[in-house]
């Protein structure tokens, strides 16, 4: 009888730490809340850099802006994309295409153009003009196009 | 407004403006980027073309008419069996116009309540949200695939009636054509009046400015925040 209480003690202790061990992963929902926040953040950027290039130019404003797209940029956001977040509700359901997680090589090289440009903006931003932030907030305009035409789902 | 041609200047004007404008929007979507903005006004002229062209099916020539070429399914199925005499759009060449109009009237409208979750929004996406914004995005989406078969479908009937009826439908949309007087088919009546011109293209304008926001209540200047202390 005792041997056999230590057996499910054993059992459970190990089921327990099983559990734990999973729940330091984050959970699919935590990922996707994450990439859809980070995205937000992108898109705030995003705004303040076009209401500058659009109206009066505040430089400091612009370099702010493209420093925290460039951050997120080089986050590491591939890891919000990790495997069994391919469906699911996060602050709303993911827009995401399956195909996204078939094809690794496409989607490294979208996103290296989008590290590449957002980079090049943040620097743009501390050395350029108005005209040459516009121009080159463009191109990163491009490189989400680029993705969010092969794998964000628009309906 | 030649007498005796088929398509009156305003018609032509109209289609081949529209060829250009509407491959221009196309081609800048596509681009992205900062050609964006270009596919918005592109948008914009384009909705405004259509809208002249629906008053002028009602105050322009003959031809032009909505009442004259729509026709019902008899007249298709008569037109099928070679029995159609007559000068302008054919009874199914009139459903293909519908179509094209109704398709490209809806890429329009639904490109101004859409936006591009990057930089961009249609002039009138604000007044209903982010979620019916980016339901227009999808319509917006979908109308463009069946506007792209349609046109195809158009050239390839033109393509059909050169190669195959031996009829070139091109040159009359340049120049206008000559209407054979015929028994059956009258030679069309072309609106005179520069009225009517005037009339189409003030509704046509008076679109494009609502459209473009312009009777939305001016708010304060867009959201430039001041630069934050911290």
């Amino acid at each position: 009888m005792k041997f056999r209480n230590m057996l499910l003690l054993a059992a459970g202790v190990a089921a327990a730490s099983g559990t734990f061990a999973q729940q330091a992963q984050p959970k699919p929902e935590t990922l996707i809340k994450w990439r859809q926040s980070a995205y937000q953040v992108l898109a705030w950027n995003g705004a303040r850099i076009k209401a500058n290039v659009e109206g009066q130019y505040n430089k400091d404003e612009v370099v702010r802006a493209a420093n925290s797209t460039a951050a997120i940029a080089n986050s590491g956001l591939g890891a919000l994309f990790a495997p069994g977040t391919e469906q699911g509700k996060g602050w709303h359901d993911t827009t995401v295409k399956p195909e996204l997680f078939k094809d690794p090589k496409k989607v490294g090289e979208l996103a290296g153009n989008f590290v590449r440009e957002a980079n090049e903006l943040a620097k743009v931003a501390a050395t350029g003009d108005q005209a040459a932030v516009k121009a080159q907030f463009g191109n990163l305009g491009k490189t989400c196009k680029a993705c969010h035409d092969e794998f964000k789902n628009k309906d | 407004m030649e007498h005796g041609a088929i398509w009156d200047l305003p018609t032509r004007l109209f289609h081949w403006l529209l060829v250009a404008v509407g491959i221009g929007a196309a081609v800048t979507g596509k681009i992205g980027g900062n050609l964006i903005e270009w596919h918005g006004r592109f948008g914009l002229l384009i909705l405004g073309l259509i809208v002249f062209r629906v008053v002028w099916g009602f105050v322009g020539s003959d031809t032009a008419r909505f009442a004259r070429f729509v026709r019902g399914p008899r007249a298709v199925a008569a037109y099928l069996r070679g029995e159609w005499q007559g000068v302008g759009h054919n009874p199914l060449g009139a459903l293909a116009v519908l179509a094209l109009l109704a398709l490209i009237a809806a890429q329009a409208a639904s490109g101004l309540f859409a936006n591009d979750d990057i930089a961009f929004q249609g002039p009138l996406a604000d007044l209903v949200g982010k979620e019916a914004s980016d339901r227009a995005r999808a319509w917006h989406s979908l109308v463009f695939d069946g506007l792209i078969a349609l046109a195809v479908l158009h050239v390839g009937a033109i393509v059909f009636y050169l190669r195959v009826k031996g009829r070139n439908l091109i040159r009359p949309m340049i120049d206008g054509g000559e209407a054979r007087a015929t028994g059956a088919a009258p030679r069309p009546h072309h609106a005179r009046s520069i009225a009517a011109f005037l009339i189409a293209a003030l509704v046509a304008s008076g679109a494009v400015y609502a459209a473009a926001g312009g009777l939305l209540p001016a708010d304060a200047p867009p959201a430039q925040c001041a630069p934050a202390a911290w």
